[in-house]
């Protein structure tokens, strides 16, 4: 990704790879895992309240 | 002369340059210190959820609320901004380009940007206000429901249901406020009344903790392990709550304040009534409950119940309207375990949702008349269709989702869990360890 800017002069959106396509891809990485996340707490308390039934 | 004018037009220059950016810098630093505050309620919400717990539940009460916060912040970032920005006319979205380029996710606006001083500390607010309604929630459905389904629940509620509200209800293109004229200040409909009725929906799904009610319909206390720290939690959340209303004003820099929806208003307005109706919510409660549990809610519902009209009421109005809020408050959360056999835990129902009701309702009865441009004034029929609204846009999302959850076996905990207690079942680390019988203890 690294600095979308060569100066800070007349520089406006200059967060890490502003203009290219791999913030988007950064974005959905981020909502897969948020995803992913809860799917895992939700493995855990299934295991957890499974082992305490057994 | 020429250059006697020259330098003076450069001096001019110069200073409306400097005076600019007092503007940018005042408007960044005064919302990043609302935010700030707002942290304080989260603060608050997590003291009096745990406090309210029973022992046996009081770590997993708290990982439920932090997590909360924690999944509000990035999801309110994917999608919950952009709908605040997108929906103000009813249920089908701008998707023009100018939404898009202020509030999607990938717009240059949402992240570092030397031209755009305003999206990231506004989103930032909002996003605080997010947090918020699933705190309300988190704290009536403790000591039973899932993790992951509450996860769930907490992400519909704070990055979709009450930010449309909220793009209907304070929105400066409303169509609450374009359409009839609805005034809502401090946000009693869209943040209170819907997550509180939010909650309700879900709480008719979740059924009541085990222990609750006795065969013959009556119900038992199931009193909270540490009553010190929950009151201890809910003045913290009226300290955060001035972050909150700063948070409902907007700082126009060379301008008076105005309200998010863009009517004058001064920090002063907003002072004496915030102050008044807070000493009214306490007192009407103790007049009703003589309990501090419920004092320091009556304070939250006081506040709720003049929340509306913060901007314009007569402060010992508003005072009166707090007291009233403060004695409704406690009555209704009587009515919901009595008549209804709801199991709200810490009475967010009725301190959130019935006390902004009728906070919303008293502003249509007290405060119509007040101008809004070219849009209808404020009149109590607006009043009364918004909160009809709120209350649907709350219920009926926390109704529906949950009841799917139900179906699908996702949204409460088995009963040997909950009797066991929660922390027991599935949380690594023990909340007060001296507690442990001694064998316990000496095997870790």
């Amino acid at each position: 990704m690294g600095s979308p800017i060569e100066t800070w002069d007349g520089a406006a959106a200059y967060f890490t790879g502003a203009g290219s396509a791999m913030p988007g891809v950064i974005l959905v990485i981020s909502a897969i895992f948020c995803v992913v996340a809860i799917a895992m707490g939700a493995a855990h308390e299934a295991h957890a309240y499974k082992s305490l039934e057994d | 002369m020429e250059q006697e004018l020259a330098d003076l037009a450069a001096k001019v220059a110069a200073l409306e340059e400097g005076g600019g950016w007092t503007t940018s810098i005042n408007l960044e630093v005064f919302y990043w210190w609302c935010t700030a505050l707002m942290f304080i309620i989260h603060a608050g919400f997590l003291a009096y959820e745990m406090g309210a717990s029973r022992k046996k539940n009081v770590l997993a009460s708290g990982i439920k609320n932090i997590l909360a916060f924690a999944f509000m912040i990035p999801t309110f970032f994917f999608f919950g901004w952009w709908i605040y920005l997108a929906f103000p006319t009813g249920l089908i979205p701008d998707i023009s380009a100018a939404t898009a380029d202020a509030g999607a996710p990938w717009a240059d606006a949402m992240g570092p940007n030397l031209a755009d001083n305003a999206t990231g500390i506004f989103w930032a607010a909002f996003t605080l206000f997010a947090a918020t309604t699933a705190s309300i929630f988190s704290g009536a459905v403790i000591e039973r429901i899932r993790l992951s389904a509450f996860i769930i629940l907490a992400i519909l509620l704070g990055s979709v249901v009450w930010i449309m509200a909220a793009s209907w209800a304070w929105h400066g293109d409303g169509w609450l406020l374009t359409e009839l004229g609805w005034h809502d200040f401090g946000a009693a409909g869209c943040v209170h009344m819907v997550a509180g009725f939010f909650a309700l929906g879900v709480l008719i799904n979740l059924g009541p903790r085990i222990g609750k009610f006795n065969p013959d319909g009556t119900a038992n206390d199931l009193s909270p392990h540490n009553l010190p720290f929950a009151v201890f939690g809910l003045m913290l959340l009226i300290v955060g709550f001035f972050g909150f209303l700063g948070g409902c004003i907007i700082y126009n820099g060379s301008g008076q304040w105005t309200t998010i929806f863009g009517n004058p208003v001064t920090l002063s307005a907003v002072a004496f009534n915030t102050l008044m109706c807070f000493a009214g919510g306490i007192i009407g409660a103790w007049l009703a409950t003589r309990d501090p549990f419920w004092m320091m809610s009556g304070a939250l519902a006081g506040i709720f119940s003049a929340a509306p009209g913060l901007d314009v009421y007569w402060p010992p109005l508003a005072f009166l309207l707090g007291v009233a809020g403060g004695i409704i408050a406690p009555a209704a959360a009587k009515v919901l375990e009595k008549n209804l056999k709801i199991d709200d835990a810490v009475g967010a129902v009725s301190v959130h949702g019935v006390a902004g009701c009728w906070g919303v309702l008293a502003f249509g009865i007290f405060a119509a008349g007040y101008p809004n441009g070219d849009y209808p004034a404020t009149n109590f029929m607006a009043q009364l269709v918004g909160a009809a609204v709120m209350f649907a846009t709350g219920f009926v999302p926390g109704y529906v989702a949950s009841l799917v959850l139900k179906v699908l076996g996702m949204l409460r905990i088995p009963e040997k869990a909950e009797i066991l207690g929660m922390d027991k079942a599935k949380v690594p680390v023990a909340a007060y360890p001296e507690d442990l019988p001694p064998a316990a203890l000496a095997a870790e």
